[in-house]
């Protein structure tokens, strides 16, 4: 039975390896504090709500969309995303978005959005 | 009422039947007969109980949630049957229906078989018992009325008849984000309509509808295909399941293996007729995403495929050393894993922690029903381990010889302790996300490709490779054609596709080394056993399919382009010319883009349509297939050209004015036109109109401007208030706020330019990927019935 656990358990650890390795590199984290994700060098998923108050613009010239967010204890996000408008992001209140801050913004690959009411199911809708 | 009637028997029947199994197992006499029975009066009850389902479906009869919640009266018959299946309950309740037509198959093929019977299914059932718990008529089933808890119904599905019903008016609410109103459908109010004579279902006579991205052929198809392997799932752990009940491991592998195939072929055509959806129908831009729902399928078929392999191991050994056979504990953990697995993927996709991560979008269940799958994932997965655990030192077995390196039997292992681990990663990745936790995509095609890459060599070898030992100078012989063969198309293919990624290299090499090795051996037994094809098919399947992944996955192209109306615009070879857009089905709008190539012109006509149910946009691909790529195009974004170009937009309360350039604008009021309050609760077409009163140099001018909806379609009709100033309504709200966007048209007007946004993609040997599923499917298709065959021709020795 020597070949057997040889052969196996070099494949094992090799894998476990690189799966520790590959983790460590493309491991996302969720944050919901803005202060943190500013600092943050890494791709992150950020939740928070996105602030009304504040238009989203629409930039066909580049295609990009950007909006501003909140956080729970008031800090502002601004969001580029390279794409356009997610479909129901007029109804959205809660948003889900993956991506990196750089140079005062932050740029978004992926776009998820929650349209909670208290009338209907939630709906989510994602965009990348 | 009728409904839960059934099921209620159903679970009823399903209890006596596994203590009735559990006797005879026990050896009492007569109750394999009555167990018998009830089987078939728990089958019959599930079969009334679906058929009900369906006949409330397709009678329209909304007084129960599931059918307002997922059907409406305008779907097309083939989808108004699916929507059976369109939401949880009565998913399940179609698991069970294929579990119990399953189950009548096990019935049949465990009695020939010594004393089987009773202890497969005494197991088998229990899985059903299970199922039928959670959609009991304690919780929410299918048959649940719309009443039972609180719920907002639209007032646009309610009978406009009606609405003037005096107590109706205090449960009526309005949902002031987008202006729509709903009656609070309790016990209550169908208490007090029914004193009037009315019911229910004259109150409510459409429902909410079935997703639009379930709205398609495919959903006819997929659905029930993963849900035949699911139930088919619980077969192989129920044999094994068994076999540690007799502790008796001499047969169970031969046995299994048919079914653990057909679990194999049903889930792994399921998984790719869902990647064929994404691909070619939603526009979800490829055929794999790597998202949670994909991954949790995807798994347990991982895990099947490595068990088939480590059980032909057994069964070869049993036949020729006589003992129980090698990799037993590893083939009874493979089986229980397989099962389990299933429910785990069933959890995360049903219990609502995945909400935040996946595309496919769920609805928390409730409490109960996760702690219940919890507890049923739980209580299977201690089954399996603690039954194992009890019969460990008699799965302890010595043999007299080890697998030699050069040993198919190493081969065979090596390959499913890959498997294992490919599946153990993406299990991983996938759960993470309950931990608060993810993954980029990246980390699954770093990790899978090395994997890839060990699994093709192993294809390739294994079959170079005999039982026990090979004379390493044989295979250096019999792997020198493969070897030249794939060399000399790899060097093709690296220059003419120009492929410069070593790994990438190395897979292609070794797939096509794979290729070789099966085909030739499948052509050298064409003659002699046919029957016995099934596994070189498979693997000459899964080694096409790896090429195009490696094409697909690897070498894609994509560019987001746009196409000005009647502009010739070339992206990968292709010029694309956006001709115009059709109207179809009322509201969904095909582009038609006209792809010329070398001369040859085709036309591609992808389509962009908001769904009313959530005014979300749906834009649907269309694609050139060829053999070596597929030219595909998704819509993004259609622009008339018109409201663009320098726009303003103002937002004015009732009353207030509010400077724009040399203009004074000021919100006098809204004007009703007669019946407004009415078209608005039956959402009929209405208009709305805002008067306002613009002055310029102190000369004032009224203008109306107004906004027609019908509907979820709001069109504005633009307004010149000025000789350059051009006004429509874009928004307003219950608060008596409108928003007005103002163009400014400058003395260089220029016409309006309509442009189509798209996404062009070329992705190459997207074909093989289909082609190579499709020669799988067939290879287990023949191994069953070659499986089945052996054991016929024994039984008559």
């Amino acid at each position: 039975m020597k070949n057997k656990y040889i052969f196996g358990g070099i494949i094992i650890v090799l894998f476990f390896a690189i799966m520790g390795y590959l983790f460590t590199e493309t491991n996302i984290k969720y944050e919901n504090d803005f202060q943190k994700v500013i600092k943050s060098a890494k791709i992150v998923k950020v939740t928070g709500s996105w602030n009304k108050s504040k238009k989203y613009v629409i930039d066909t010239k580049n295609n990009e969309f950007s909006f501003f967010m909140n956080d729970d204890s008031g800090n502002e996000l601004k969001v580029v995303y390279k794409g356009t408008i997610p479909n129901n992001f007029d109804h959205a209140t809660s948003v889900v978005v993956t991506g990196k801050f750089h140079n005062g913004v932050f740029k978004a690959k992926d776009i998820l959005t929650k349209c909670p009411s208290k009338y209907q199911d939630t709906q989510t809708t994602k965009n990348s | 009422m009728i409904g839960n009637i059934f099921l209620f028997t159903a679970l009823l029947a399903s209890i006596y039947t596994i203590v009735l199994y559990y006797l005879d197992f026990k050896g009492y006499q007569n109750s394999k007969k009555l167990a018998r029975i009830g089987y078939h009066i728990m089958t019959i009850s599930v079969l009334f109980a679906s058929l009900y389902l369906l006949f409330i479906i397709i009678t329209h009869q909304y007084q129960f949630k599931y059918v307002y919640s997922y059907s409406d009266n305008t779907l097309p018959l083939g989808l108004l049957i699916s929507s059976f299946f369109a939401g949880q309950e009565g998913s399940i309740l179609l698991w069970i229906l294929f579990a119990v037509i399953i189950g009548l198959f096990l019935m049949e093929y465990t009695s020939k078989r010594a004393d089987l019977e009773s202890r497969v299914m005494m197991v088998f059932v229990f899985t059903i018992f299970f199922l039928l718990i959670l959609i009991n008529p304690l919780f929410d089933n299918p048959f649940t009325y719309i009443w039972a808890s609180e719920k907002f119904v639209n007032l646009k599905f309610v009978n406009q008849d009606y609405l003037n019903l005096p107590f109706l008016q205090k449960f009526i609410f309005q949902d002031d984000s987008n202006s729509t109103f709903f009656v609070k459908v309790t016990a209550d109010l169908v208490a007090l309509l029914e004193k009037d004579g009315i019911r229910i279902n004259d109150f409510i006579i459409n429902g909410v509808g079935m997703n639009a991205l379930l709205q398609n052929f495919w959903m006819q198809i997929h659905p029930p295909f993963l849900f035949i392997g699911f139930a088919m799932s619980a077969v192989p752990f129920s044999f094994a399941i068994s076999a540690l009940m007799k502790n008796d491991y001499q047969t169970w592998v031969q046995d299994s293996l048919p079914w653990l195939l057909g679990v194999a072929l049903v889930m792994g055509a399921a998984i790719m007729l869902g990647g064929y959806w994404a691909y070619g129908v939603l526009g979800w831009g490829g055929w794999w995403g790597w998202d949670p729902v994909e991954n949790s399928s995807l798994v347990p078929w991982i895990i099947a495929v490595a068990g088939i392999h480590t059980m032909l191991v057994q069964k070869r050994s049993i036949e020729k050393e006589g003992t129980s056979g090698r990799f037993v504990k590893t083939n009874l953990i493979l089986s229980i894993l397989t099962y389990v697995l299933i429910l785990y993927s069933t959890f995360l996709t049903r219990s609502g922690v995945l909400s935040d991560a996946s595309v496919h979008s769920f609805v928390a269940p409730g409490k109960i029903i996760f702690i219940i799958l919890l507890a049923f994932l739980s209580f299977f997965f201690l089954l399996g381990l603690i039954s194992i655990a009890i019969r460990w030192k008699y799965l302890e077995v010595n043999f007299i010889y080890e697998e030699n390196i050069w040993s198919r039997e190493l081969a065979l292992f090596t390959a499913t302790v890959t498997l294992l681990g490919s599946a153990a990663i993406i299990i991983f990745g996938t759960s993470l996300p309950i931990f608060g936790n993810t993954v980029d995509i990246s980390f699954y095609n770093k990790m899978t490709l090395p994997l890839a890459i060990i699994m093709a060599f192993l294809n390739a070898i294994s079959f170079v490779l005999k039982w026990n030992k090979t004379p390493f100078k044989q295979i250096l012989q019999d792997l020198k054609n493969p070897t030249i063969f794939s060399m000399v198309f790899t060097i093709a293919i690296v220059l003419l596709g120009s492929v410069y990624d070593g790994l990438y290299i190395l897979l292609i090499l070794f797939s096509l080394m794979a290729l070789y090795v099966n085909s030739i051996k499948a052509i050298q037994i064409i003659r002699k056993r046919f029957s016995a094809m099934g596994v070189y098919f498979a693997h000459i399947g899964i080694s096409i399919f790896i090429l195009g992944v490696i094409g697909n996955g690897g070498y894609s192209k994509q560019n987001q382009i746009q196409l000005p109306k009647g502009e010739k615009v070339e992206v990968f070879g292709h010029n694309l010319t956006f001709i115009g857009f059709e109207v179809f089905d009322k509201e969904k709008y095909r582009f038609n883009v006209e792809i010329e190539k070398n001369g040859n012109i085709k036309n591609l006509s992808p389509v962009m349509f908001i769904v009313e149910m959530d005014n979300s946009m749906m834009r649907e691909p269309d694609m050139e297939a060829n053999i070596s790529y597929d030219f595909y195009i998704s819509p993004i974004s259609y622009d008339d050209g018109r409201n663009k170009a320098n726009a303003e937009i103002l937002e004015l309360t009732k009353g207030e004015t509010k400077q724009f350039d040399n203009l004074q604008i000021r919100f006098d009021s809204f004007k009703f036109s007669e019946g407004f309050m009415e078209a608005m609760q039956s959402g009929e077409k209405m208009t709305i109109i805002a008067k306002i009163i613009v002055a310029e140099n102190g000369k004032e001018n009224e203008f109306e401007i107004s906004q027609i909806i019908e509907k979820a379609n709001r069109q504005s009709i633009p307004q010149q208030i000025t000789e350059n100033h051009i006004a429509q309504i874009v928004g307003l709200n219950a608060m008596g706020q409108i928003q007005l966007q103002i163009n400014k048209s400058d003395s260089q007007i220029t016409v309006p330019k309509q442009i189509l946004t798209v996404e062009a993609s070329l992705k190459p040997f997207v074909s093989l990927i289909w082609i190579g599923v499709t020669i799988m499917s067939i290879g287990f298709i023949f191994s069953i019935m070659y499986r089945i065959k052996e054991f016929n021709k024994k039984s008559l020795n």
